[in-house]
């Protein structure tokens, strides 16, 4: 029997002992002068887990970090604890984290992003499997602090505060989840490192079931990052028209075809706007436009200038 | 009041009702919304489309035979997303579900050895 285990054993690590992320994030450190060696995120309030509630303790945790105020995991328990699967789904740490008001952004599968995150203090909370894929260990935590030359990363995790894990370790605990990993954004801030589309997917998540105003900061800090962007152009003005603040609307979307010249959905909404404030002969040269560019739309630019003919 | 201007008068409000809500979703009908543009978007980083105008009501009933309160799957479930809710839906079995700390005994040794050998991270202590 001891020999079958040893056997299984020595299997099972020959296929699994591997750390690509872990040995290039250390190789790299000496010529990366912007990371820092170590980081921990001060002030961090720590849950210890009971039962089951590893999902609302790194929540509560992450929610705290990011501003909101006196919530605990009991609070979170009836928002994403699933009893018969003794757990929480990740959708559903998604979508709490949103009905508190903040925006969940899914970090790049990667440590040195996650680092990253820690190092500009936001606080990562992760998914593990601690086990293996045959016995199967769940967990979240809450990544808040590293120690690079020590090669540890600093956890609050369970029951344990601060708990120092070897990076190695991590990554491959962290692996059996694709590399799952979330910062919580108050509305306004940005990630340390973010993509362009999907940090905009991100606030329309967000904006489904938040205040017009979070929104509009959320998308406004998206402008201020990427000027040229037509996404993030477009629907902030698409939001003040919505709002009703028609003249910040009107401006936003002249100013995006000064980026975006051929971006024929805004010159359809500019043309509708235009005619709603009266301008009814500019309304019908930005429909013309927006025809004459067409695309997957024109059916409905079509159907906006006959409006207007009319 | 007699009843034929009561009848005019209902009329009044239902024909006016209805002709607002006409004029109201005529002049939204025309705008390229945000939603029309994140679709876009989600296809281009290779996410697939969703439409399934069922699957809230099936994520709802699945929490629930889960044992979650069935006071909160309705607040639950709004906070989703329509492609969070599709995923949810189709894979709810399959899913981790973050939680557990507890091992039986029959694979204690096994998994004391991968903790040590630095595969797994079960035993704050090893």
């Amino acid at each position: 029997m001891t020999s079958r285990v040893f056997f299984l054993c020595s299997v099972l690590l020959s296929g699994c002992v591997s750390t690509p992320q872990t040995d290039q994030l250390l190789a790299g450190q000496a010529e990366n002068s912007s990371r820092h060696a170590s980081h921990h995120i001060e002030g961090v309030p720590f849950f210890p887990q009971n039962d089951y509630h590893c999902g609302p303790a790194a929540l509560a945790t992450v929610l705290s970090v990011s501003g909101v105020s006196s919530v605990v995991p009991d609070d979170l328990v009836s928002k994403v604890y699933v009893p018969d699967r003794k757990g929480s789904f990740q959708v559903e740490m998604l979508a709490a984290a949103r009905s508190y008001g903040r925006i969940p952004y899914i970090i790049e599968p990667r440590i040195e992003h996650l680092i990253g995150e820690v190092q500009a203090d936001n606080p990562v909370l992760v998914l593990q499997n601690l086990g293996v894929s045959w016995y199967e260990v769940w967990h979240y935590a809450v990544v808040v602090g590293y120690d690079l030359s020590s090669e540890k990363l600093v956890m609050h995790s369970g029951e344990k505060k601060r708990r120092m894990t070897r990076l190695g370790v991590f990554e491959q605990t962290w692996q059996r989840s694709d590399y799952w990993g979330v910062i919580l954004l108050k509305p306004g801030k940005l990630p340390r490192q973010v993509d362009e589309q999907k940090y905009f997917l991100s606030v329309v998540d967000f904006g489904r079931n938040n205040p017009a105003v979070d929104v509009e900061k959320a998308y406004q800090a998206g402008l201020e990052r990427w000027p040229n962007s037509k996404i993030f152009g477009f629907a902030l003005a698409n939001l003040h028209y919505d709002m009703g603040k028609l003249p910040e609307a009107l401006a936003g979307y002249r100013r995006l075809l000064t980026v975006a010249p051929d971006f024929a959905p805004a010159y359809n909404n500019l043309a509708q706007l235009l005619s709603e404030l009266g301008e009814h002969t500019e309304a019908i040269v930005m429909a013309e436009q927006a025809v004459a560019l067409g695309g997957p739309h024109a059916s409905l630019y079509q159907k906006t200038l006959d409006a207007l003919r009319q | 009041m007699n009843n034929q201007s009561v009848r005019q008068l209902v009329c009044y409000i239902l024909v006016s009702m209805v002709m607002f809500a006409g004029l109201v979703s005529q002049s939204h009908a025309v705008m390229v919304g945000t939603d029309t543009v994140a679709a876009e978007v989600a296809s281009d980083l290779g996410r697939e489309e969703i439409k399934d105008l069922l699957a809230r009501q099936d994520v709802s009933d699945k929490l629930t035979s889960l044992g979650v309160d069935i006071a909160d799957v309705s607040d639950r479930v709004d906070s989703m997303s329509d492609a969070e809710v599709a995923e949810l839906n189709q894979q709810m079995a399959d899913l981790p579900a973050g939680g557990a700390l507890g091992t039986i005994a029959l694979v204690l040794l096994i998994l004391i050895l991968l903790d040590v050998a630095g595969v797994t991270d079960i035993f704050p202590g090893v």
